[in-house]
């Protein structure tokens, strides 16, 4: 994992947000209990920080209102590690694990965050006639180190939908 | 006495000059005095969970690219690690027990952290609770990382009405399966931490939180949801490859530490809306 340039002096800046390709959803099951949004491979090195996620609404940023005609769907948190306080390549993720290797996996191996947001996603589906949901994730970052790189805080390999019938 | 169950009480209930909480700021005095070398002391106990043992469980363990790994011992690690700390404290002085922090509460709504952690002395007395010592942190191990000398720990809470609330402790214990209630519960857990921390402070980042007096209260309160989903959806309720994990660097497993009887303490009742 890129380890963030430190400095004495580093200023925070504002966190970048992400917006997704659009999500299809002509497999999603209708009539579903509850949905998921399921983020993996999420980056936990750096800040602590809140994501909210807003659904079709590409302009939303971090001073967008978390409402329903914002068409929010929920939020997360990250614990973050704080950066790196150790020897070069302390911070670096060992692999898949070798065989036999009984030591719990690299603290800093990406995590899963699941955000709850059946009604968002029921009332944003049926909003969306099919062309499928575009997320923005807002990263506000709640805190950190002078080792934290703040800007690109927000970090994930995905995220998908989950429906449970 | 000595073999009663040690009774854990939510802060907001102790008056700041009660004898429980007297002992346990007499504890954590005591163990902040000694060096971190000394395997007593606050910063040899602290420093089991960041900075710089890195032993706690966060984050899940989801494996790279989306290879999971099949288990996640975030509430049990932490059960362990309260009762190590409890323990430890109690060598110090043995009428002490670790309080917990409702952040759900209407008074933390009101003035966010509990005054028995936020009151800079008690009669003449410095509160050990307000901050904890941090060693230092040893320059040019990393090129261009800044020194950082022994110091003190330092908080930046928020606003108190954004701490969680009942609402949302209540919906996650309405969930039946024991990952999906780890998780969900590990993300409010994670909101109060960056709440708590603010912009510097050391509640925010895995290295430095267990050195603040505030991190155990406020895992005290997650236990303590853990315990009263327990009580709704079953002690042993855990994936039954969770129960021989052991919980390192501690002597127990994931199946000695689902009954907090067994580990010799119990939870006061609360006047909540989720007890």
């Amino acid at each position: 994992m890129p380890k963030a340039p430190a400095t004495k002096s580093r200023k925070r800046v504002a966190p970048k947000k992400h917006v997704t390709t659009a999500i299809g959803t002509e497999s999603l099951a209708t009539g579903f209990v509850r949905a998921d949004l399921v983020f993996d491979g999420l980056d936990h090195s750096g800040a602590s920080f809140e994501a909210r996620i807003f659904i079709n609404n590409p302009d939303a940023d971090a001073n967008t209102e978390m409402t329903v005609q914002n068409r929010y769907a929920g939020k997360f948190h990250v614990f973050g590690h704080g950066g790196c306080f150790g020897d070069v390549g302390h911070c670096e993720v060992r692999g898949i694990p070798r065989p036999y290797d009984p030591r719990p996996a690299h603290p800093l191996t990406p995590m899963r965050k699941v955000v709850i947001a059946t009604e968002a996603l029921r009332r944003e589906i049926k909003r969306s006639n099919g062309k499928g949901l575009t997320l923005t994730i807002v990263p506000i970052v709640r805190s950190g180190t002078v080792r934290c790189d703040y800007e690109n805080v927000l970090k994930f390999d995905g995220v998908s939908v989950v429906t449970y019938a | 006495m000595a073999n009663r169950l040690t009774l854990r009480q939510n802060i907001e209930s102790l008056e700041l000059t009660s004898s429980g909480l007297v002992a346990f700021r007499d504890a954590v005095a005591k163990m902040q005095a000694l060096s971190a070398d000394d395997n007593r002391s606050w910063m040899f106990l602290a420093g089991y969970h960041g900075f710089p043992q890195f032993q706690c469980w966060h984050g899940g363990r989801i494996g790279l690219n989306q290879q999971a790994l099949t288990y996640d011992l975030f509430l049990p690690w932490h059960r362990a690690y309260l009762i190590t700390m409890e323990h430890t404290l109690r060598d110090q002085n043995a009428a002490a027990a670790l309080p917990w922090w409702d952040w759900t509460s209407s008074g933390s709504h009101r003035v966010g952290v509990p005054l028995a952690y936020s009151t800079r002395r008690i009669g003449k007395t410095p509160n050990p609770l307000i901050n904890g010592p941090v060693p230092e942190v040893r320059s040019g191990r990393v090129p261009g990382l800044p020194p950082s000398p022994a110091r003190k720990t330092t908080r930046a809470p928020g606003d108190p009405e954004d701490l969680p609330t009942a609402d949302q402790v209540n919906s996650v214990l309405a969930l039946t399966d024991f990952v999906d209630f780890s998780q969900q519960l590990q993300d409010i857990h994670d909101q109060v931490h960056g709440w708590t921390g603010g912009r510097n402070g050391d509640m925010g980042t895995i290295v430095f939180a267990g050195f603040d007096p505030i991190f155990f209260a406020h895992h005290c309160m997650i236990d303590r949801i853990w315990y009263l989903w327990q009580l709704r959806h079953g002690v042993q309720n855990v994936p039954p490859d969770y129960m021989n994990k052991p919980l390192a660097p501690f002597p127990l497993t994931v199946g000695d530490v689902l009954d907090i009887h067994r580990l010799g303490y119990e939870y006061a009742q609360a006047s909540s809306s989720h007890d």
